[in-house]
């Protein structure tokens, strides 16, 4: 403590313009103004290297005709890429798939989170068990988990069919093909998302939830209004913030993930399932395309730059306040 | 030592210290290994997987023995082998064999030409078999871009007693149709070609073309050929035997789907790789003495089909030792009498006279000679991607977005007519050829 005392009398002493001097005999690592951007430096470069570069990348090779095993990066073409994908109605069905799945499964993660959020904050018998089955789709790897989805839906072993079968509720003779359907295909897409991205919308709304003042509860209750009521006219419009930056958040996922649809039904039947990021893969990597893929993937970018907008605004609003 | 003393210059000075520590053994195992030479293979995980045991545990170690090398084999899924060959390009860096399963001709700027490789083979064994020449070689640079030590051939696997019991062999797709109408009716138990998109089925489904006189591009390979009569009269026979016979799984199968769907008992016919009945001689011997194999069904036109797979392996032009990992392969392609057992007549020889007696070794088979010598004439009846051209950059395209599949299920599932969905499959390749013709 004596070394660190003696440090700061002595600085106390130097007069008015001296500081400076004795700042500069500081060693570089105690300064802040040298620390401080060396310290975020990672984080710029990580930023760049992983997210800008490849961004620029594919803005050029969305407006090139490199290939899979081309040497360079290919020769500018302007916009014949994005002609072409328009003029395939593959694409067309992926972008309208692209809409139904994010929609749907936002619509439904932002309900059923919300009624989970809610149960959880109540005290009952086994809340931390249920609150880490919640949290388990989260934590376990996507690809695994999705597999897991693939075999309980398997067009011959399904325990699903199986248990539906045991329940009376479907002949053998008609078990349901979860993959061969195209309603049934996007509906199993689907689930197997909002299964996924629940847990993180829960614990979001269930902070969301846990911030509301309990007096404000409180209050409403002493005024006679009921467990809608109080959803509808208190509850909910205090969430908005927090329920905006859940669904945003699911909406970057669900546009720009592809594990799910490709794991499960490898945008099929008859591309049924295909959505833009899917048929970008399909395209550029497995296809040989690479310029072609890029262009795909780059009609996602008008809408998620919007999201991101929403969201930073969102983001700084609640700093304001 | 009061917590004063912990500063941030001295955590930064640990940090470091700690860093050093962390990385300076990785270098020094970096450098070390770099002294020995290191012949690292990339190939599918095979579906007999007494193949992989022969290749792993014998002959790459002793062939890695006798050539003082370490032979690595990393094994890779079906569905996972492209990526992962398009992210060692992108990376320029990886394995120096890579083993693909069909021809890939949009690598042919990464890779060290087989012009050598193949003459040194044809001295050896003679000429490669005619599918394995067409898949393999680009015309218009004189180059082999892929060297193929196997293929595979695609019989039809169906239930001899359920097929005895109606009265009908499975020997045109005319009674195909008929047979498995009749089998699904008196027995309940669906027939089995898939309209997925998946490998399996886009083989299937292009020897179907081709019997009925139906190809994707013509013989020069520069033009689609794909909206014709033919291809609408296949379209339609496929859609009738799915109407009258199949169930909506067959549009829901990955490669192994048919394989489990006929090993469980249930399917009366699929067309597929030997592999669906090796499988049941093991799980299932009982099951397997019903099971027979046939040669693909004929058309009006001829009798075709495609082969299952074409293994074919590519030396990056990154690769670290690119001669080693040549004469790796030709000492392969002189091993393939073992290598033809070792995967149970699954892996046939892409240059024939590799193998000896192949017809013999069939003959010897113990499980069920008879069913196998049908294989004996396999390539008699087997084609490739892009027949009766060659296998190109664009027709690599069009298998691997699954046009050809994507037909068939349209008109199966009762979206468009065979005739609309043939002209869309033709708009479709006519725009992959534009940009890969430029």
């Amino acid at each position: 403590m004596g070394k660190v005392e003696g440090k700061t009398s002595a600085l106390e002493a130097v007069p008015l313009g001296g500081t400076a001097v004795r700042a500069s005999r500081r060693p570089l690592l105690d300064r802040e103004s040298f620390l401080g951007p060396i310290m975020i430096l990672p984080a710029v470069l990580y930023v760049l290297a992983l997210v800008g570069v490849p961004f620029v990348l594919s803005l050029y090779l969305a407006v090139s005709d490199a290939k899979i095993a081309s040497t360079g990066l290919g020769r500018f073409i302007g916009l014949a890429n994005f002609t072409s994908v328009l003029q395939s109605p593959t694409f067309l069905r992926s972008l309208v798939n692209t809409f139904v799945f994010t929609v749907v499964s936002q619509a439904l993660v932002l309900v059923l989170a919300k009624i989970l959020a809610t149960c959880l904050t109540k005290q009952f018998y086994g809340k931390s068990i249920v609150r880490f089955l919640i949290l388990l789709p989260w934590v376990a790897p996507i690809s695994l988990g999705t597999i897991g989805w693939k075999w309980m839906l398997d067009s011959l072993y399904s325990p699903v069919n199986w248990v539906l079968q045991a329940l009376h509720v479907i002949p053998q003779s008609s078990w349901p093909m979860w993959f061969g359907v195209r309603e049934l295909a996007m509906a199993s897409v689907i689930g197997v998302h909002v299964w996924r991205l629940l847990p993180f919308a829960t614990v979001i709304i269930l902070a969301g939830l846990t911030s509301i003042p309990r007096e404000v509860e409180e209050a409403s209750a002493v005024d006679g209004a009921g467990f809608w009521s109080r959803e509808f006219y208190i509850v909910l419009p205090l969430l908005r913030p927090i329920l905006t930056v859940a669904g945003l958040f699911g909406i970057i996922f669900a546009f720009t993930d592809m594990t799910v649809i490709y794991v499960l039904t490898r945008g099929g039947p008859a591309d049924g399932t295909q959505v833009l990021s899917s048929l970008a893969f399909f395209t550029g990597i497995l296809g040989g395309d690479l310029a072609g893929g890029a262009a795909i993937s780059l009609f996602l970018f008008p809408m998620l730059l919007l999201v991101a907008v929403v969201m930073l605004r969102i983001a700084r609003r609640a700093e304001v306040s | 030592m009061g917590s004063s003393q912990f500063t941030r210059r001295s955590f930064l000075k640990g940090a470091g210290v700690v860093a050093a520590a962390a990385t300076g053994p990785t270098a020094f195992v970096r450098t070390a290994r770099a002294q020995g030479k290191t012949l690292k293979i990339a190939q599918w995980t095979h579906f007999v997987p007494a193949f992989d045991d022969w290749f792993d545990k014998k002959f790459t170690k002793e062939w890695g023995e006798k050539n003082g090398v370490h032979v690595t084999v990393d094994h890779i899924s079906v569905n996972d082998l492209r990526a992962r060959a398009a992210a060692e390009v992108g990376a320029r860096k990886g394995h120096d064999l890579f083993g693909f399963l069909d021809p890939p001709p949009a690598y042919e700027d990464q890779v060290h030409s087989m012009n050598d490789v193949v003459s040194e083979l044809e001295k050896k064994f003679g000429k490669a078999i005619n599918l394995v020449q067409r898949a393999t070689f680009n015309p218009r640079t004189k180059n082999y871009f892929a060297l193929s030590d196997n293929w595979v051939p695609d019989p039809l696997h169906y239930r001899l007693d359920w097929w005895g019991e109606v009265g009908v062999k499975p020997d045109s797709w005319d009674h195909v149709r008929e047979g498995a109408r009749k089998i699904k009716e008196k027995m309940g138990h669906p027939a089995g070609f898939g309209i997925s998109q998946e490998l399996d089925t886009n083989m299937m489904l292009r020897g179907l073309l081709w019997s009925f006189g139906a190809q994707e591009q013509d013989e020069s390979s520069t033009k689609v050929a794909i909206n014709s009569k033919a291809t609408v009269e296949a379209i339609k026979l496929m859609t009738a035997v799915y109407k009258e016979s199949m169930t909506n799984e067959v549009f829901t199968w990955d490669p192994s789907g048919n394989n489990r769907f006929f090993v469980s008992g249930k399917g009366s016919i699929i067309q597929n790789a030997i592999s669906a009945i090796r499988t049941a001689e093991k799980q299932n011997p009982d099951l397997a003495k019903k099971m027979g194999l046939a040669p693909p069904a004929a058309g009006p036109k001829t009798r075709m089909g495609s082969e299952h797979l074409l293994h074919c392996y590519v030396v990056w032009k990154f690769a670290e030792n690119p001669d080693l990992a040549k004469k790796f392969i030709i000492d392969l392609v002189a091993s393939y009498n073992d290598a033809f057992l070792a995967s149970e007549f699954y892996n046939f020889p892409s240059f024939p006279k590799s193998v000896t007696d192949l017809r013999g070794k069939l003959a010897a088979d113990k499980f069920n000679a008879q069913q196998y010598l049908i294989l004996a004439d396999a390539e008699k009846w087997s084609a490739y991607p892009g027949y009766p051209g060659h296998t190109t950059a664009a027709i690599d395209e069009v298998f691997n977005t699954f046009v050809i599949p994507n037909m068939f299920a349209r008109v199966a599932k009762g979206e468009q007519s065979a005739e609309d969905s043939a002209k869309q499959a033709e708009a479709e390749m006519q725009r992959i050829f534009a940009k890969w013709g430029k």
